[in-house]
């Protein structure tokens, strides 16, 4: 194996140059080219743009809370599809419910689910994000790999599941070291659905969600 | 510490996960039961049958988790969060209040260093030649240099990293159903064959080779009882974490657990090729 020295004494500069150009065009081109078809919004970008907007409301100590909070919504709210969230966390029982109730569920799911992110605001300390890798799950769907690196400690893996619609594309769930958290929700919801029906889960959704913004506006 | 009435608490817990386990086996012959190994799909079939392209990958699973015994594992959990909440819980937190973070994590290294031989055996068992082999090179080093366990110098000075396995994923990893959801007094979240598992991989313990049943079952009570408060005190706001986030606490927990099963034994796979 040449090591990067013995490249530079054998190539003459300019040509160097060249070659280094080339092969970051190509690097940085040819994995988007290959795996998505509009490369300006691949699924990594968009996981990346999201994440570090969300880092630098994060890392910003000198807004205050409540504005940083709706920052924080207005990114998220742009890049999670909360609709198809709520839908598939309910599962089958999705289509037991009235179309009313339907609406109810979704916005305060939303709502609940909004607050839980925004209530993670005090945790951060400064943790750092690695975009490991994006995998294809068809043509429609994607999977980005991200950790959250703390220090000495295992990292955290969160990984973001992607679906393309109308050219865009739009995070459905979260897996947080290998939980899903769409699919967590479900079976939670299935049992209240089962054992006590629709009344008691969205009364529940509501207070633990009242519970949740009560403890952001305190802080 | 030992006094009588605990050392018979201790016991009791063994014979309790004894009493599961013969309960396993039995339900582990009966198909009826062990059918619902996996995530449950009565309605499953019916939701992808009608909408088959509409379904993003990995969430066909759009109802519950089969829970034939929940009557049994419902209370269970809720004995289990009581006795956190009035035994581990303040046990644990009066114990990092004395011992600094580094020390307890020292502690937790040292317990997991005693863990080996179940390690060993069932990587052995899935055939892991390397892993199992690295088992025994970290014990060696972490046991002398990493004195007694304490240190894990095997990790960071020779890049030996653990590779955590139990007999319930060596059950799963041949694709042997493992049951219905149990919910364990004192142990948590398990199945019938993680529970078979875990009666195996105590099994494994040399100490029970050694010394009366009697004897041995106190001491895993016992070492089990000092791990569980040095795990809690490493996770304090766990469940009230958990409980914040959750609408159903116990669904939530249960389908944590299914889920990081699925998701190791799916890498073990995926780490043989």
């Amino acid at each position: 194996m040449m090591t990067p020295t013995s490249i530079q004494r054998i190539l003459p500069r300019r040509a160097i140059a060249i070659l280094t150009l080339t092969a970051a065009l190509v690097v940085s081109l040819a994995p988007s080219r290959l795996l998505a078809p509009a490369w300006a919004d691949d699924p990594m970008s968009v996981v990346r743009t999201t994440v570090n907007q969300a880092l630098g409301v994060l890392r910003d100590n000198q807004t205050p809370l409540a504005q940083r909070q709706d920052k924080l919504r207005q990114i998220v709210s742009a890049t999670f599809d909360f609709t198809a969230m709520a839908k598939s966390a309910l599962g089958y029982h999705w289509k037991q419910i009235t179309p009313g109730q339907q609406q109810e569920f979704t916005s305060a799911f939303v709502a609940f689910i909004e607050d839980s992110y925004l209530s993670k605001v005090n945790d951060y300390r400064g943790q750092q994000v690695a975009f490991l890798r994006m995998t294809s799950d068809g043509p429609q769907y994607a999977q980005v790999n991200t950790d959250i690196v703390q220090g000495d400690k295992e990292p955290i893996h969160l990984n973001y599941s992607l679906v393309q619609e109308d050219a865009t594309w739009k995070i459905y769930d979260v897996t947080v070291d290998a939980i899903s958290i769409i699919a967590n929700y479900r079976n939670q919801f299935n049992r209240v659905m089962n054992n006590q029906g629709y009344a008691t889960l969205i009364s529940d959704l509501k207070n633990k969600q009242a519970a949740l913004a009560a403890s952001l506006a305190n802080h | 510490m030992t006094s009588g009435p605990k050392q018979i608490e201790r016991t009791g817990m063994r014979w309790m996960m004894l009493a599961s386990s013969l309960l396993a086996v039995v339900s582990l012959a009966t198909p009826a039961l062990s059918q619902g190994a996996a995530p449950m799909s009565q309605n499953t079939a019916a939701q992808s049958a009608a909408n088959p392209s509409t379904q993003p990958p990995g969430e066909n699973n759009q109802g519950g988790y089969a829970d034939p015994i929940a009557g049994f594992n419902e209370p269970m959990f809720t004995f289990n969060l009581k006795l956190d909440d009035w035994v581990l819980r303040p046990v644990a937190s009066g114990y990092a209040t004395i011992a600094p973070q580094p020390v307890r994590e020292s502690v937790g290294r040292f317990f997991d260093n005693t863990r080996v031989i179940p390690r060993f055996a069932n990587n052995l068992f899935q055939l892991k030649l390397a892993e199992a082999g690295g088992e025994v090179a970290r014990f060696g080093i972490n046991t002398t240099i990493g004195l007694a366990g304490f240190f894990d110098p095997a990790d960071l000075w020779f890049g030996l990293k653990k590779h955590r396995n139990d007999f319930g994923l060596t059950i799963r990893y041949y694709n042997i159903p493992t049951g219905p959801y149990l919910m364990l007094p004192f142990f948590g979240p398990s199945t019938i064959g993680d529970t078979v598992g875990l009666v195996a991989d105590g099994a494994m313990n040399p100490i029970s080779y050694f010394v009366p049943l009697w004897v041995a079952f106190t001491v895993a009570g016992g070492q089990g009882a000092a791990e569980a408060v040095n795990y809690r005190s490493l996770h304090l706001n766990q469940f009230e974490e958990a409980d914040r986030y959750a609408i159903d606490l116990y669904g939530a927990v249960q389908d944590a657990y299914l889920q990081t099963r699925v998701h190791d034994v799916k890498k073990l796979h995926e780490e043989r090729w």
